[in-house]
């Protein structure tokens, strides 16, 4: 999951960046606003947190301008006021969820994966696909009811693959959305990582979860089964 | 060095700066009692002037007529007293009206024509009174003319002068002589009477501006004095010797004395409302800082330590955030334009629909349109934003939100807005709890009270009333506020 990172505070934004970073997010961060808008428009993101008191452009405008020109990621807002005229404000703006400083670390996270979760369509926090059953909340894999030990990027790209069941996923949009920019791209390390997971989701080969189109990426071939309330 | 001498520099002049704007002495706009007087006094000079000028000028013609109508007479009793001789030539009366034969009476005669005074033949004659005089009376006339003109400035003075051409006609010998008769008389009479009734119009007209005037002043003053009490009543109000405005003013101020009492009263309870928020803030953090403390002078380190801290640390945040909400809330209402319901509730619940996505609750507006929240924007925003976030966490799938506005005694509006939702509702003995803890110092920061806390205090700083019953309509919670319009 890609997230960008719009804070001005250096403390909180480093720390709250190691954080997702070890949380298996790929992080890009911003200081103020303008760089936020010049990151937010390059980067195809899954998510972004932007705080609203931002030097250059506040994070109303900039929540305004993302929109403006057509990014349509979940926006999730960090403020330090409580009061309901910024929350109504800021949703009007754009923004999809909010946070009010100080915050809990693994309350942003339970909302960023709710926010990417829900724009991709899924309603609930667990998503089943036949029975392959990935919990984001707990971050665990079940293979008709056996839990399965993946690594943690082997579980990203496997719930990035889910999220968008039955779309094809080429490798460029698997690779944006799950490494951090630094990462060697040209690698063949993604297929190690479909092949691991094939094995480990299907030992004997008869679910046939992940469809390689050939010369195009990925497809999650299980239809979704999630039931959606 | 140089920046410092600069930066020095700049410090000195701006208090320059500010002490020669000081300076310059700000115009204060006229008083209400000079304007009205000054008003009053030009309309009144206006007035009295246009007056005087209209009496003295009917005076004047009145003085003219009177003295036309005299010589006229004169002129006839010279007619009457005299003759023409056989000769065709006027004779002069023997005697003329007294003050024609002395000389200086300021009365003159003269008559251009065939005259025969004492035998001697002229074309002329003037009374003994015009003799030696440098007057205009040489002029003839046609017959039956008549003019009355002056005042004339001649050598011998200003005169009026009355002119007549007579067709004298000749006893027994048929025919007539023509005759002009010129009656004068000085200026001086006419206009010392003048003179009399000018200066006793300017004394009546003078009284009278100053009689109204001063009526006008009194007047003012009356009038006004209900003003300066305001400004008194303001004054002690503001020293602290009174509680308020008096309610006894005149109608038109009275409203504006409501006001103001209004004004005073919500400023009190804000002020009172402020310091009680200090006190609690300051209180209700005290008690987090002390286990904290005790937890270190206890010599208490690693986990144990660390969850206590964590513990402490949530509390004091909850605390602050509440105690922040609550000054921000205002309780306005004196000023505020009215708010409709509606669309301050759409924009709450398109958020909550976006914050609660998961929970599918399906939000029901029964709105009438009439209903107004009669206070601030950001207030309404507080109380629908924390009873409808608190519906969408509860309910299964519906949460209704209800605004009437029923009529008072006086027939004025008030509101009652109803959040209900169908989720497990709240046990009634758990109200009385849930309520209480939102009303005590520093508890009711625990949890989700903190919503509710602030519900109360904005319902309490707009004197309304907080009712928490079970929905009918759909079987969980309902939240009930009612606000009187004051």
């Amino acid at each position: 999951m890609r997230v960008l990172l719009v804070e001005d505070e250096a403390p909180l934004r480093e720390t709250l960046a190691a954080r997702l970073k070890r949380e298996g997010f790929a992080v890009d961060t911003a200081a103020d606003g303008e760089e936020g808008l010049y990151l937010g428009r390059e980067v195809p993101f899954d998510v972004a947190i932007i705080d609203l008191g931002l030097p250059k452009m506040s994070g109303m405008e900039l929540i305004q301008e993302l929109r403006a020109v057509g990014q349509r990621f979940p926006i999730l807002i960090l403020t330090a006021r409580t009061s309901w005229q910024d929350k109504v404000t800021g949703f009007k703006h754009g923004a999809d969820d909010y946070l009010v400083k100080p915050f809990h670390v693994e309350e942003l996270l339970a909302r960023l994966n709710a926010l990417v979760r829900r724009a991709s369509g899924w309603t609930k926090p667990t998503l089943e696909c036949g029975p392959i059953v990935l919990d984001t909340t707990a971050q665990t894999v079940k293979v008709a009811n056996a839990p399965a030990d993946l690594t943690s990027y082997e579980y990203k790209v496997l719930e990035y693959l889910m999220l968008h069941a039955g779309e094809l996923v080429s490798k460029a949009d698997l690779t944006e959305h799950i490494y951090q920019q630094d990462f060697d791209r040209d690698s063949n390390v993604l297929e190690v990582f479909i092949g691991r997971l094939r094995r480990k989701l299907d030992p004997d080969n008869s679910l046939k979860p992940i469809e390689t189109v050939r010369g195009r990426g990925y497809r999650f071939a299980i239809a979704r089964s999630d039931s959606n309330g | 060095m140089n920046a410092g001498s600069v930066s020095a520099g700049a410090v000195t002049a701006d208090p320059a700066h500010k002490l020669l704007l000081a300076a310059v002495p700000q115009r204060r706009p006229l008083s209400l009692q000079a304007r009205s007087l000054f008003a009053a006094g030009v309309a009144l000079a206006a007035f009295l002037g246009l007056t005087g000028f209209a009496l003295d000028q009917a005076i004047y013609e009145t003085l003219r007529t009177a003295l036309r109508d005299r010589l006229q007479s004169y002129a006839y009793t010279y007619i009457a007293n005299s003759d023409v001789a056989r000769s065709r030539r006027w004779l002069p009366p023997e005697i003329g009206p007294g003050p024609f034969d002395r000389p200086d009476s300021g009365l003159y005669a003269a008559v251009v024509g065939p005259v025969d005074v004492d035998g001697v033949k002229s074309e002329s004659w003037r009374s003994p009174s015009a003799l030696g005089k440098d007057l205009p009376i040489a002029e003839k006339l046609k017959r039956g003319e008549e003019r009355f003109i002056g005042p004339l400035d001649t050598p011998a003075g200003k005169i009026y002068l009355y002119s007549l051409g007579v067709d004298w006609e000749v006893p027994n010998r048929g025919g007539s002589v023509d005759l002009t008769l010129h009656v004068a008389e000085e200026a001086g009479q006419l206009e010392a009477q003048r003179d009399v009734f000018r200066r006793t119009l300017l004394v009546y007209l003078g009284g009278l501006g100053a009689l109204l005037l001063l009526l006008l002043l009194a007047t003012l003053r009356w009038s006004l004095r209900p003003l300066r009490r305001v400004a008194t009543d303001l004054t002690r109000v503001e020293r602290g010797e009174r509680e308020q405005l008096s309610d006894d003013y005149p109608l038109e101020l009275s409203r504006l004395a409501s006001n103001i009492n209004q004004f005073i009263d919500s400023e009190r309870v804000h002020l009172s409302r402020y310091r009680n928020t200090l006190a609690d803030l300051a209180h209700s953090l005290k008690t987090p800082l002390a286990v904290m403390r005790n937890e270190l002078d206890s010599g208490e380190s690693g986990e144990e330590l660390r969850w206590t801290v964590l513990e402490q640390v949530g509390r004091m945040d909850q605390i602050v955030a509440y105690q922040l909400s609550r000054a921000a809330a205002t309780g306005h209402t004196t000023f505020a334009a009215p708010i409709p319901i509606e669309p301050l509730a759409e924009e709450v619940v398109t958020s909550l629909e976006k914050v609660y996505a998961e929970r599918r609750v399906l939000c029901e507006f029964d709105i009438d349109p009439a209903a107004r929240f009669y206070g601030e924007q950001g207030d309404l925003l507080e109380l629908l934003g924390n009873l409808l976030e608190n519906a969408f966490k509860w309910a299964q799938a519906r949460v209704l939100l209800t605004a009437r506005a029923p009529p008072d005694r006086d027939k004025r509006r008030g509101l009652v807005l109803v959040i209900e939702d169908d989720g497990p509702g709240i046990p009634q003995d758990k109200v009385e709890q849930m309520l209480q803890r939102g009303v005590r110092g520093d508890e009711r920061v625990q949890g989700h009270g903190l919503g509710l806390a602030i519900v109360q205090d904005l319902v309490k700083a707009y004197r309304g009333s907080l009712e928490v019953t079970r929905s009918t309509a759909l079987g969980g919670a309902a939240f009930t506020l009612r606000f009187e319009r004051n």
